[in-house]
């Protein structure tokens, strides 16, 4: 009997998810959540720091947060 | 008592083994899990009812960049072969069924479009990407599946797709 209940317990629980699936990302693909309001301008002065600093890199990642691969 | 317990846990065993055939995902070689859905223009389309052609399920949405690329290559796809047996199901998982329509509108896809919005279907098939598409022979076997979408990928959908139609 424990182990019929205890079967049914486990079945019941699933393991916990914290990511969000790419098909669930129709909220955080919202342009809003750009870190940039201005995507063009803000590819522009990256490339004006790029040239003045001599260094590139480390902006964070591309993309817009819709999960594609 | 002891024979009661058996009993119990044999029936705890077969419906866990239920709950788990229900959450069947796409695998290559498997059957492609069945599902009915509602098209943009207010009919209804059975996955199951399609067996004996060749069918494409591509999962898409308008806040998809990628999938916005891949559309237009799909609908070249689907009209190139659509007379050979050759059948593209677009399922839209857009909460807005209005922004799906837009955007078909807009990149003139001729193809059937499911709409999706409660993503029952996307998270049955459980891809974990986003486009993501599943080519489906025609005894209703998942043959091939792509997640994601990389340039020059239509060309490889044209291969799988002519090989699947001539078995």
């Amino acid at each position: 009997m424990l182990a019929c209940v205890w079967l049914l317990t486990i079945g019941g629980c699933a393991m916990p998810q914290p990511w969000v699936k790419p098909h669930e990302r129709e909220r955080l693909a919202d342009p809003i959540l750009q870190w940039q309001g201005d995507l063009l301008s803000s590819k522009n002065s990256q490339h004006v720091r790029d040239i003045r600093e001599g260094a590139r890199g480390a902006n964070g990642v591309q993309g817009g947060g819709c999960g594609c691969k | 008592m002891r024979d009661l317990i058996h009993r119990r846990s044999l029936m705890a065993v077969v419906l866990l083994a239920a709950a788990g055939a229900a959450r069947a995902k796409a695998a290559p070689d498997a059957l492609a899990p069945d599902f009915t859905l509602r098209q943009i223009d207010g009919a209804n389309l059975r996955l199951g009812e399609q067996r004996g052609r060749v069918v494409m399920v591509n999962f898409w949405a308008s806040w998809c960049g990628p999938c916005r690329v891949e559309l237009p290559q799909l609908a070249r796809l689907h009209d190139k072969y659509r007379g050979s047996g050759f059948l593209l199901l677009g399922v839209n998982i857009d909460e807005d069924a209005a922004a799906a329509k837009a955007l078909a509108a807009k990149l003139g896809i001729t193809f059937p479009i499911l709409l999706d919005s409660k993503k029952e279907v996307v998270g049955a098939y459980d891809l974990n990407a986003m486009p993501a598409t599943v080519l489906i022979d025609r005894d209703g076997r998942v043959r091939h599946l792509h997640r994601g979408y990389k340039d020059g990928v239509e060309q490889v959908y044209e291969q799988q797709v002519r090989a699947l139609l001539r078995e």
